[in-house]
């Protein structure tokens, strides 16, 4: 991992079973490809997202039998996309689409950036992300005529 | 995508038997399937964004809801995943407890899954019968738990209630009758020749496709590759009572019949295990409503595979972030690979061979692209064109 | 409008109830409980509940889950397809008003703000016990207007 941090200007950092790797966020594919390659069966469980306030943090988990190697990046509010890591692991197709849907991040290069994935297609292109902040479940809920 | 917009067809929603809606867009060149296009969303609810808003405690049925097959992973993916963000240690015999209602989970969800097989190849007199012999693992559940499905027994530090008196006994002679039913199942669908037609050489998939898109639980051993979370990563009482990985290397829906029907098997075992082995002590150990600040990820593997968990807590009585991710969705362009090739009958069983905890065989709407035709057929429809289908090649009679 | 009391077809309507079944967006574990009633230990069948496979051939149309906007038209739809005399079963808590999903941003109240419906069975999931005699009341108690007999059977 550690390798990997120099190679790509990032750095580490451990917890309780998961190895941190932070990135800047055009580095993602990069270093999702050398994680991805590190000897061992890769594993991709999912990508998360977290609303920190004017930033997104971005978290690719990786199972490698033992930790998890997690690459973490952050993206601003208000420029939010991210090069896609599909190209080198396929399997992040699903994953990065619900991001898109639900936190409003764009991953160029992810073939299911158009239209709704896990959204009802009524759901309007300019309202907040669901889980973003600033998104409110009843304003939601009228705008799609729920009540 | 060259296929446009127009051309997706809704794989409706509305299905005979259970399966939750989803859309898959079949698209056609004469018989053989080449695209397969899925469309989800139908059961989005919304609750990673209600789990917000919810207490520790309470987002315990609210995520157990997620899935009513495989609910007890869930709530036991949340629980732990929370208990390790504080510094408290899980009683051992709480540990067992939940590892006995997880495998009865497992007993329950394979032989629905097996019953349903029957059901979509047409064997229905097997999934009528496989159906009565998992009432005695519902009747179990019930008895230890409270409820048949949707069973809160986890809970944030342990199991709510203690096994009632009687109960390790009835257990073992319960698990024991299972075990024997089951191996009865087990020659029965290998020597029933119109159920192997349906099944062998069905779905195939190989290494290189599970690699590729990381897919869990049975799919994945299904191709030789020895993967599942209980071993790798033990927790409840995984590290004493140590399940055995079934593979097998045919990578097609027979495999996967007998992957979980030896996975059930296995289960009955490990159930007699816990049930001798477990220690005696506290069920539950009391945790305070603020959990302290951090993140953290667990994972379990429910009947479908691998359920992942993060829990993000700010150091309030609510969680920052909870994110999910489900078995299914990780198996699902694995399933449309098993897909490609095959011809529209083949389309229940393949599609039912992924075991979708979410969506499915409704109405499946098809484009036939040589015929520039479009059609839609309804799930039971589909079964029994299926059914028609092999019965004139000498399949099914 | 035909209804269920008339003579010969409402004696033999009441014997043999044809039920479609619609999952809106539910969890699925009031769906295996449905099935779980056709099934030995249960049994509806005995009493003549057979599940069809398309909405024209329904008298009864069962339906799980909370109101999904994806959902809402397809259930409208398949509410339309149904020939009269027509009743409707909502089975479970979150077809009842939403269910522990009330809140969230993308489930609805329940499906009664989309079709009117006739009996409603509460639990979460309802025992199999629970939608036999849920259906037991309906056959029984079919009154000559569906729209006037709203049942609660808990």
């Amino acid at each position: 991992m550690q390798a990997i941090a120099a190679e790509t200007g990032g750095t580490v950092t451990t917890s309780k079973k998961a190895v941190f790797l932070n990135v800047s966020r055009e580095k993602v594919p990069e270093a999702c490809a050398k994680v991805a390659a590190m000897p061992g069966y890769y594993h991709l469980s999912t990508i998360t997202a977290l609303d920190l306030g004017d930033q997104i943090a971005v978290l690719y988990h990786f199972w490698k039998g033992k930790t998890f190697a997690v690459v973490k990046t952050l993206v601003p509010k208000t420029d939010a996309r991210i090069p896609s890591i599909t190209p080198a692991v396929p399997a992040a197709v699903f994953y990065e689409a619900e991001v898109k849907d639900l936190m409003g991040i764009f991953f160029d290069g992810n073939p299911y950036m158009k239209g709704r994935f896990v959204l009802p297609d009524e759901y309007p292109t300019d309202a907040p992300a669901p889980l973003r902040r600033e998104a409110d479940p009843a304003k939601i809920r009228k705008m799609l005529k729920l009540e | 995508m060259e296929y446009s917009a127009e051309s997706a067809m809704p794989f409706g929603p509305v299905h005979p038997s259970l399966k939750e809606p989803e859309y898959f867009k079949l698209i056609l060149e004469g018989e053989k399937i080449v695209q397969v296009m899925p469309r989800i969303g139908y059961v989005h609810r919304g609750i990673e964004r209600a789990a917000q808003d919810r207490t520790w405690v309470k987002n315990v049925y609210l995520v157990e809801r997620i899935c009513g097959i495989c609910s007890f992973s869930h709530s036991l993916g949340y629980t732990q995943g929370v208990e390790n963000l504080t510094q408290f240690e899980i009683p051992k015999r709480a540990r067992y407890l939940r590892t006995v209602v997880h495998e009865l989970e497992r007993i329950h969800s394979h032989l629905l899954w097996l019953g349903l097989i029957g059901h979509w190849a047409g064997f229905d007199t097997l999934f009528m019968w496989i159906w009565k012999d998992r009432e005695h693992s519902l009747d179990l559940l019930e008895a230890i738990t409270g409820n048949r499905v949707n069973k809160s027994y986890s809970t944030i530090g342990g199991v709510r209630k203690d096994l009632p008196d009687g109960m390790a006994e009835k257990l073992k002679t319960e698990a024991g009758f299972i075990e024997k039913r089951l191996n009865y199942y087990d020659g029965l669908m290998k020597s029933e020749e119109t159920f192997a037609i349906r099944t062998k050489g069905m779905g195939r998939i190989n290494q290189e496709v599970t690699r590729r898109l990381s897919t869990v639980g049975p799919l994945l051993r299904c191709t030789g590759i020895p993967r599942d979370i209980r071993v790798e990563d033990p927790y409840a009482a995984y590290d004493e009572v140590v399940p055995e990985v079934m593979t097998s290397n045919d990578g097609d829906i027979a495999s996967l019949v007998s992957i979980r029907l030896n996975e059930a098997r296995d289960s009955c075992r490990m159930i007699k295990e816990a049930v001798d082995k477990m220690p005696s002590g506290d069920f539950k150990v009391n945790i305070p409503r603020a959990i302290p600040a951090g993140e953290s990820m667990f994972h379990v593997e429910a009947p479908r595979g691998e359920l992942f968990y993060y829990v993000k807590s700010a150091g309030g009585s609510t969680p920052e972030r909870v994110k999910i991710r489900t078995s299914t969705m990780a198996n699902i362009l694995t399933g449309v690979e098993m897909l490609k090739g095959h011809t529209l009958a083949d389309v229940p069983v393949v599609l039912t061979g992924m075991d979708p905890c979410f969506g499915c065989m409704d109405r499946i709407a098809v484009l036939d692209v040589s015929k520039g035709k479009e059609w839609s057929i309804g799930g039971e429809a589909l079964r029994r064109y299926g059914i028609d289908y092999y019965s004139k090649r000498g399949g099914n009679k | 409008m035909a209804s269920f009391k008339s003579g010969l077809t409402a004696w033999a309507r009441k014997r043999s109830i044809w039920v479609f079944h619609v999952n809106a967006a539910s969890c699925n574990g009031c769906d295996i409980e449905i099935l779980a009633a056709l099934t030995p230990k249960y049994d509806a069948e005995r009493l003549g509940v057979e599940l069809v496979p398309s909405p024209r051939h329904a008298d009864v149309l069962l339906v799980t889950g909370t109101m999904n906007p994806l959902m809402k038209d397809r259930l409208k739809t398949v509410y339309d397809q149904m020939p009269e005399p027509r009743l409707v079963v909502a089975i479970g808590a979150c077809a009842l008003g939403g269910g522990v999903m009330r809140d969230c941003y993308n489930a609805g109240h329940g499906i009664d703000t989309v079709i009117p419906v006739d009996l409603y069975i509460p639990g979460c999931p309802p025992n199999p016990e629970g939608i036999i005699y849920g259906i037991l009341k309906l056959v029984t108690g079919i009154p000559d207007k569906p729209e006037e007999a709203r049942q609660v059977v808990s």
